[in-house]
């Protein structure tokens, strides 16, 4: 039920590049060698041993937390967290820190991140447990003290291997939650409305940067195709700022109309931002502009009238 | 990982056709939208025009990219014609010494994420550009 | 020929399929040029809904056919230009400068036959 099965965490360290190189280069980083490997060695069975013991400090400690409860209130998480954890200790002193390693260390970022767990609480906890290994080494490793705290320095090497892994995953995760609502957003404040037979409305409300505008023109061009639109009304009273930039994509998106067969025209702009537009000598007179809403629709609804009395009509020129 | 690059020889106009449709089947493969494989389509295009324009023949390279939390196609478009003088120049608006619009180079430019020229006068040009999935 | 032109009252049609060469569009504008003069035509639609890419050359050439026809006295409307393939050429700085779009043959028809003038959306 709350076990992560392996698609999620292939999908996962493929997007986040995660491979045998990768692996590799983070072991460079926190300057894991073959020394360190049989520092740890001699110091396995030890490990082995007080798993158990080591994984109870690391969850007796985040239960003492007010946001540890987030991983400590779930017994069926909690129970495959702990089981994770003794694997991990366990894992820690094998002396093979690999693709499938990592793997290991992501599949409990994935289960922490699932519950929410704090990052600050996660790294005091782990720190705790760094601690206690710490005092089993000295106490009762045998080892001198230099080489004592030698040993206890290669395993914290790789305990910051796992913490870069770990804390890497979680931040990824967060983010694609912050990349999917962006999009969200962005798709709900791009609206294109159908008036009229063969007439769109797109009012373009907020900021709009290079990937908004991107949104706004494919969907107003696909809008055009389906609708079989020729006149577009774009009301562009709610942009927030209109600087060259802006304006740019906005000729954009009328050229793209335009070459679709639809004209559009551009209504709201205000007097301050004429003004400024000219004073930035942005050239706007290809844009067919009227000055409010209302007077951009029944202009719009004039151009689509004037095809139908053609006909009995002598041909009128368009002011376009 | 297992995509192996695509290589089209470009040598005639002819080509310019091949490898775009090459570069399109590649990005619908890679899921890319049909407004990405039309964008990297047309820049394709360009990019081969510009070789059989100014260095006659050359190639365009396709294949599939990958890095940290992003995969993406990659074109690499290369010759061995006489170079570009001004490479700044070149990527420059408007700018064209051949029979042209002169948006080739910066207007693939503007329908890539990453774009990189490369050129050496009388021994070639490359180009490396990169379109990541969105 | 690679473009196949249909003659249709006094409009000629040239139904542009995809993957077309730069030779076969240049061969289209001379072809063209001699058929509006032979069958004398008033207007000629070039519907592009079938390429999937209008690059620079293609844009140009597109742009060269219909200032020919222009020359010649015909009206040439431009047709079918797909939403992506807008989309790259105004992402290119590329447009039709002056020649008359439309959404499809229908409209391309429409715009030539029920309006005196040039066409309303000229790009």
């Amino acid at each position: 039920m709350h076990s992560v099965d392996p698609s999620p965490i292939q999908h996962l360290m493929r997007e986040m590049g995660i491979d045998e190189a990768s692996v590799e280069y983070r072991k460079r980083i926190v300057g894991i060698e073959a020394r360190d490997l049989e520092r740890i060695g001699a110091v396995r069975e030890l490990v082995v041993q007080n798993a158990e013991r080591l994984t109870s400090s690391f969850f007796d400690y985040l239960a003492g937390l007010e946001e540890g409860r987030a991983l400590s209130g779930d017994r069926v998480v909690l129970a495959r967290a702990r089981e994770l954890k003794r694997e991990h200790l366990v894992a820690m002193v094998q002396g093979n820190y690999g693709l499938e390693y990592a793997r290991q260390r992501l599949e409990l970022a994935l289960l922490y991140n699932r519950v929410g767990l704090d990052l600050r609480v996660f790294l005091a906890a782990f720190h705790h447990l760094l601690e206690r290994a710490g005092e089993i080494l000295t106490r009762h490793s045998g080892l001198a003290p230099l080489e004592g705290f030698e040993t206890f320095m290669s395993l914290k090497k790789v305990a910051f291997f796992d913490i870069g892994l770990i804390v890497d995953a979680i931040v990824f995760e967060r983010e694609r939650l912050i990349r999917q609502q962006q999009s969200a957003i962005r798709e709900l404040s791009t609206p294109v409305l159908q008036i009229r037979d063969r007439m769109l409305l797109l009012p373009i409300i907020g900021v709009i940067d290079t990937a908004r505008a991107r949104l706004v023109t494919e969907s107003l061009l696909r809008a055009i195709r389906d609708n079989r639109a020729k006149v577009v009304v774009m009301d562009i009273t709610g942009v927030a700022t209109i600087d060259s930039r802006v304006a740019n994509h906005l000729i954009q998106t009328v050229t793209a109309a335009r070459l679709m067969g639809a004209s559009v025209i551009v209504t709201g702009l205000s007097a301050e931002v004429a003004q400024s537009l000219v004073a930035l000598g942005i050239d706007l007179t290809k844009l067919n502009t009227v000055g409010d809403l209302q007077g951009g629709i029944e202009e719009a609804e004039r151009s689509l009238g004037y095809q139908v009395l053609q006909r009995e009509r002598p041909a009128i020129a368009r002011g376009e | 990982m297992a995509h192996q690059p695509s290589s089209v020889p470009i040598e005639r106009e002819l080509d310019i056709v091949t490898a775009r449709q090459k570069g399109r089947e590649l990005a619908a493969r890679l899921g890319f939208s049909s407004t990405d494989q039309t964008l990297l389509a047309t820049a394709i295009s360009e990019l081969a025009r510009n070789i059989v324009a100014y260095a006659g023949s050359g190639r365009i390279e396709l294949s599939q990219v990958e890095e940290p939390g992003r995969r993406g196609i990659e074109i690499v478009a290369l010759d061995a014609g006489p170079g570009i003088a001004d490479v700044e120049l070149a990527l420059k608006d408007g700018y064209s010494t051949g029979n042209s619009l002169g948006v080739g180079l910066p207007g693939a430019r503007r329908l890539m994420d990453d774009f990189e020229l490369r050129s050496k006068l009388g021994v070639g040009t490359t180009v490396t550009a990169k379109k990541w999935l969105r | 020929m690679a473009v196949p032109i249909l003659k249709q009252g006094e409009f000629l049609i040239a139904s542009i399929q995809a993957a077309l060469s730069d030779h076969d569009l240049v061969d289209l504008r001379d072809e063209l040029a001699g058929r509006i003069g032979r069958f004398r035509a008033r207007g000629v639609v070039i519907d592009v809904t079938a390429l999937d890419v209008l690059d620079s050359f293609g844009t140009r050439t597109l742009r060269g056919i219909a200032h020919t026809a222009r020359l010649r006295g015909a009206k040439c409307v431009v047709v079918g230009i797909q939403p992506e393939v807008a989309f790259a050429m105004v992402q290119l700085g590329l447009s039709l400068d002056g020649v008359p779009t439309a959404l499809d043959l229908e409209e391309g028809l429409f715009l030539l036959g029920a309006r005196g003038g040039d066409g309303a959306s000229a790009v």
